[in-house]
């Protein structure tokens, strides 16, 4: 299974780790740390995403080895179980916590930026000595080393990277024990410091760092758009309550209003689902008061776009023989390989197993990329018990392969009957996102 | 196409259907080169189901896939129909239907996917009827697991619901819960008779499943399933292109050609649909063109060297075939509205009959309680009866909400005389002739569909049905075996228990065809287990070659 | 042979691959015998289907007689114009002298107060046995969503709205994974008459 996020977190910055070249002198502490130690480890881990990045697809957690292309050449992450050899097994905390809140390596070298380090160097000292303790007690070392990263320059000058913390810069660790604080302040921790929303949904400068005064107010990730998440009620998510937001990030998805898919739906399903319900809540307070920010594509409030479409199935009655593979017009594709599920007037179904396509973000958002990328790649996420599952209709399907033109033909009409209509998507187009597919092994 | 001097890879196999796309993945995927050829198209989706939606006449599972005329299939289950011929007293019972196009027959089959009996290997030992396999089903239990695994079936938990086919593992997705109406016949069964009704293994997604979604119910597992969440061969093409197998459809192979001393085979030939022909050479062969087709190239491929067929010294191939003739009753239950046709097709069957003492003398059975939409034919049945208005929308819902169907599969049995030939009076357009079966349903399972029609007659009691109307006669259940049957005696088999023929050292079968005998459960999941055990055969040899 | 035998409940599944090819052949002949007779209606038009001098299509008229017709024998007050303008082409286009007919079915029902559907087509085929013929062909058009042999409408046919607090149309299922397993409503048994004589069930081969 395609792990996009993984890849999208690299791609941004097209960069990469390399914690490979440890000195012989371990420091790690031997003494047996308390189970609520590694316990608030694991859950700082689980809403940090750390295995996201750190795992290849079916490879052992945290034993690195995910390979990204860029255009400056292939990413491969590194090993960061307590494996001593292979791993981190030799950090020090005080390693562990330059690497993870400053960038630089044991060996005192600049970490790719890749590394959301600039995010992380907001977590408090207790959450970074908790993290420490459950990845040298609870991760299961893993001995063998993934290909280390070969990029092209200037990106394989890691002293260039020297340079981008500069502009970067980073932020004051919070204080205190993180647990304590309060609603809001919780939120925007977890929000910045963990879950590190911004490193997707904010758009970058030049130096392909943030724009903080753009801050979560939406940018392209490989094929697809990190949505405008302000309080924006024509842009963002300004007409979305705390409930809605929480229900979002622990379920992917909220009848009338949106569901994840990609990387957001990968992010809720290793991380955010995984959170505790005071801290989604926390979570969403933060996001929900975000100042606003207005789009130059978003006019009208997205999950609020269409209708139902009621119009009779008037048909030819005529059959085509078995070779006929010609290409069918929208309202036909769509009634072929997407009525079944989400209606023909577009309702999904009754228990919102397929969500409707009125009254839907995606399909309402004047921007086409998320519906094309979905229909490209699928929705494949499980949230607890529940594994909601759309086959793609890329050249991997094996339920029905659709060409870029009969992808355009498709979306085309979904947002004119169902969404923000008509935005002439073309075969061209769908073929570039084509190529941000994650390759299949 | 690829041009002739491609035309050459380790394995050749004729048929693209879950047997020759699931052989040929298994091969890629071990590296060795394979082609498949495909007699028809290739083909998607999208246009079956717009197809059946135009399609006027519902039921007919062979309407939504009308054929290339380069590679005929049946059309309807018709007597006489114009490709498929049947004769003697049984004919009508013979009508199989199947799908000549990429992927085959399962693109419309219900997904049942049965393990066969421990006994159903052994009718000859164990009730001195029919033959024994030359396999035995410890033999092909770990081939069952790996075809349940890479089709995706669900199916109960043995400690709770116990098939009668033992397993060392469970199923790889759990049961699908039944319908409404399935669940008041479960519960009847259950305390009115002595029987019981089980949950029906199929190749069904019960939770997403290999990049494939979970069954939604649309009630139309035949003639085509519209999200893919039941297996069909086209996945295992797909899967087997992936792994660098070639398909190449459009291909009729029409001969078998072999070495001077006729022990192996060296090359078939194919046309394309201008009748350009081109041989394609390999090491080891594999036909895999279900039960009919298969016969049919045996026999088309007579010459000087084998005057009587491929493969058929013993003078067995097209003999012995076999079904799940049937019977069928549909009546109006008195009891509660069940509205049948919500969910999958066939999920429940009364399994109390698929063994016992008796079949010594008659031939076991299996029921299913059919979970059709009835809403189409309570429509034409309630104008025809000259209803209008209100009263007609009372009587739709009146009789589409209390039909009820019952249909068996009862055993059949190999008797040589009922023989697969090739027509003396029709060819198709490439010149090649139209398969022909003359049929004779057995003494033993006419016994066994006597028994069928008495627990049916109690089964309507206890319903309190009205308006009972049996099929007359029998019906096709479109599950064809035995016309390349195996055996260990060359003289009166064809292939051997790992389906090599005896013949031909490099030439296997991979088809219902090699059945000595049909058991009652559908027989996609045994052609499939036979098939990954040809795949292994093959991988072994080629190894050590 | 199929049509003899009882007529109800016939199933498609119940019949033999023979009844099946009788029954085609029935239905076969009787369509040969309708073009038969209209033959030189068709000849004296000019042109063949489709073509005929006012075509279904432009026929504003007979599409608002039709329209009329269908709402009293569907006892409904609204039916979709769209439906009923592609059911009328194919109904005409099949047999032309439904163009006649349709119209004189539309003067008998103006000629008195009809309460119901049952009512009107009772009268109608008192009065012409042919009109049960066009009868039930508005019929399996509105309800089964076919004209012609031709489906003209498939899940909008008023089969599936009838019964849709019940069951979907095949390949349109709307309830998500294991909607099944839930209740479905309970039925009474209807007590409405027929309106017209019955009729031999014509099956097709599966």
């Amino acid at each position: 299974m395609p792990d996009v996020t993984r890849k999208i977190l690299w791609s941004v910055l097209a960069a990469g780790t390399a914690l490979t070249c440890l000195s012989p002198l371990s420091a790690r502490a031997d003494e047996q740390p308390s189970a609520d130690l590694l316990a608030r480890g694991e859950y700082i881990a689980t809403a940090g995403d750390c295995v996201a990045c750190h795992t290849a697809p079916g490879g052992r957690p945290f034993a690195g080895g995910l390979r990204i292309s860029t255009p400056m050449g292939d990413v491969i992450t590194t090993n960061i179980t307590p494996d001593p050899e292979h791993g981190i097994g030799r950090y020090t905390e005080e390693d562990f916590e330059k690497s993870l809140r400053h960038g630089i390596r044991r060996d005192g070298s600049r970490l790719y930026p890749a590394m959301p380090y600039v995010s992380y160097s907001g977590m408090t000292d207790g959450d970074v000595q908790a993290l420490y303790a459950w990845f040298m007690h609870d991760v299961k070392p893993v001995a063998e080393s993934p290909p280390v990263t070969e990029l092209n320059f200037p990106a394989s000058l890691r002293i260039t990277m020297a340079a981008w913390n500069l502009v970067a810069g980073a932020v004051p660790p919070e204080t205190g024990d993180s647990a304590t604080f309060d609603k809001l302040r919780r939120g925007k921790y977890l929000a910045n410091a963990l879950a590190h929303c911004s490193t997707c949904h904010t758009p970058r400068n030049m130096m392909l760092s943030e724009k903080e005064d753009s801050y979560l107010a939406g940018a392209p990730l490989l094929g697809w758009y990190a949505p405008n998440i302000t309080s924006s009620k024509t842009a963002g998510i300004g007409n979305w309550s705390e409930d809605n937001l929480v229900q979002y990030l622990q379920t992917g998805h909220v009848d009338g209003l949106s569901q994840a898919a990609g990387p957001m739906g990968e992010a809720v399903e290793h991380s955010t689902s995984h959170l505790t319900d005071a801290d989604l809540h926390a979570l969403a307070a933060y996001i929900l008061q975000v100042p606003a920010k207005d789009d130059a594509v978003e006019h009208s409030p997205r999950e609020q776009v269409g209708k139902a479409v009621d119009t009779p199935d008037i048909r030819t009655g005529v059959l085509t023989r078995i070779d006929s593979l010609d290409e069918m017009d929208g309202a036909h594709i769509y009634d072929g390989n997407c009525a079944a599920c989400h209606g023909s007037d577009g309702a999904g179904t009754s228990d919102h197993y397929a969500p409707s396509l009125f009254h839907n973000s995606v399909v309402g958002s004047a921007r086409p990329d998320n519906l094309i990328m979905a229909i490209l790649s699928g929705v494949d996420r499980t949230t607890g018990t529940l594994h909601v599952h759309m086959p793609g209709f890329d050249g991997n399907s094996d339920v029905q392969r659709l060409s870029d033109a009969e992808i355009a033909s498709l979306v085309n009409y979904v947002t004119a009957t169902f969404g923000s209509g008509d935005h002439g998507v073309t075969a061209e187009q769908v073929g570039k996102m084509r190529a941000q597919l994650p390759k299949t092994p | 196409m690829p041009s002739d001097q491609d035309l050459s890879a380790d394995v050749v196999i004729v048929g693209s259907g879950v047997a020759g796309s699931s052989i040929a993945n298994e091969l890629a995927r071990a590296g060795i080169s394979v082609i498949v050829l495909e007699a028809g198209p290739r083909v998607d989706r999208q246009h079956f189901v717009e197809n059946f939606r135009n399609l006027e006449n519902k039921p007919s599972y062979q309407g939504p896939f009308p054929a290339v005329p380069w590679a005929r299939h049946p059309p309807d289950q018709v007597t006489p129909n114009d490709y498929l011929h049947t004769t003697g007293p049984d004919a009508e019972a013979y009508q199989q239907v199947y799908l000549r196009m990429m992927g085959g027959t399962t693109w419309h089959w219900a997904g049942c996917a049965w393990r066969y009996l421990p006994s159903d290997f052994e009718l000859k030992t164990r009730y001195g009827q029919g033959r024994d396999w030359a396999l035995k089903y410890d033999d092909l239990e770990p081939f069952y697991y790996q075809a349940e695994v890479m089709m995706g079936v669900c199916g109960p938990d043995p400690a709770r619901e116990d098939l009668g086919s033992p397993r060392r593992q469970p199923y790889p997705m759990e049961a699908l819960p039944i319908s409404y109406a399935a669940q008041q016949f479960r519960k009847l069964i259950s305390e009115k008779t002595p029987y019981r009704v089980v949950h029906e293994p199929q190749a069904r997604n019960t939770r997403p499943y290999d990049n494939r979604p979970t069954c939604e119910g649309h009630n139309n597992c035949m003639p085509i399933c519209p999200i893919g969440a039941m297996y069909n061969g086209s996945y295992s093409v797909y899967h087997a292109e992936a792994a660098g197998a070639k398909f190449v459809p459009n291909a009729v192979v029409y001969r078998i050609e072999r070495d001077s001393a006729n022990k192996r085979v060296t090359a078939v030939h194919y046309y394309d649909p201008d009748k350009g022909s081109h041989r394609v050479t390999g090491k080891y062969f594999v036909i895999a063109a279900h039960c009919i087709e298969t016969a049919k190239l045996m026999l088309v491929s007579a010459d000087e060297q084998s005057p009587a067929g491929i493969a058929n010294s013993s003078g067995h191939v097209g003999r012995n075939m076999m079904d799940h003739t049937g019977v069928q009753v549909s009546f109006i239950s008195g009891d509660k509205a069940l509205w049948p046709g919500r969910g999958p097709l066939e999920t429940n069957v009364i399994d109390n009959f698929r063994d016992g003492d008796w079949r010594n003398e008659r031939g076991a059975y299996l029921v299913h309680m059919v979970d059709d939409n009835q809403v189409d034919l309570a429509t034409q049945l309630a104008i025809s009866k000259g209803y209008v208005g209100r009263e007609l929308e009372e009587q739709i819902r009146y009789l589409a909400s209390h039909t009820v169907r019952l249909f068996s599969h009862n055993e059949g049995l190999a008797d040589p005389e009922n023989r697969l030939t090739l027509s003396a009076t029709h060819k198709d357009m490439l010149g090649i002739p139209h398969p022909e079966v003359y049929y004779k349903l057995p003494e033993y399972t006419v016994k066994s569909c006597e028994h069928t029609r008495g627990l049916f007659r109690d089964l309507i009691g206890l319903m309190h049905g009205t308006d009972e109307q049996w099929t007359p006669g029998y019906f096709p259940q479109d599950h064809p075996a035995g016309s390349t049957i195996m055996g260990t005696d060359p003289k009166d088999s064809v292939v051997d228990g790992f389906c090599r023929t005896h013949d031909h050292e490099n030439l296997f079968i991979a088809s219902s065809s090699v059945f000595s005998s049909v058991g009652t459960g559908n027989i996609t999941l045994t052609v499939a287990a036979l098939a990954l055990r040809v795949a292994d055969t093959l991988k072994k040899e080629l190894a050590h070659a | 042979m199929a049509a003899d035998r009882p007529c109800f409940p016939t199933s498609i599944h119940l019949s033999t691959p023979n009844a099946a090819r009788m029954n085609r052949a029935l239905r076969m002949s009787r369509r040969d015998m309708l073009l038969g007779a209209m033959g030189a209606a068709a000849l004296t038009m000019g042109a063949g289907r489709g073509t005929a001098a006012t075509t279904p299509a432009d026929d504003d008229a007979g599409v608002a007689q039709f329209m009329a017709l269908s709402q009293r024998l569907t006892d409904r007050d609204a039916l979709d114009p769209r439906i009923g303008h592609a059911l009328y082409a194919g109904i005409v286009r099949a047999t032309p002298q439904r163009h006649d007919q349709i119209q004189k079915l539309h003067d008998l029902m103006g000629g008195s107060t009809f309460g119901s559907a049952r009512e009107l087509a009772r009268a109608a085929e008192k009065a012409d046995p042919a009109f049960k013929d066009l009868i039930h062909e508005i019929m399996t058009g509105w309800y089964r969503g076919v004209a012609d042999q031709k489906v003209v409408v498939y899940r909008s046919a008023l089969m599936f709205d009838i019964t849709k607090d019940a069951i979907y149309p095949k390949t349109y299922a709307a309830g998500g994974p294991f909607y099944w397993t839930r209740t479905p409503p309970e039925v009474a048994l209807p007590k409405g008459e027929p309106a017209l004589s019955p009729s031999k069930f014509v099956v097709e081969p599966t």
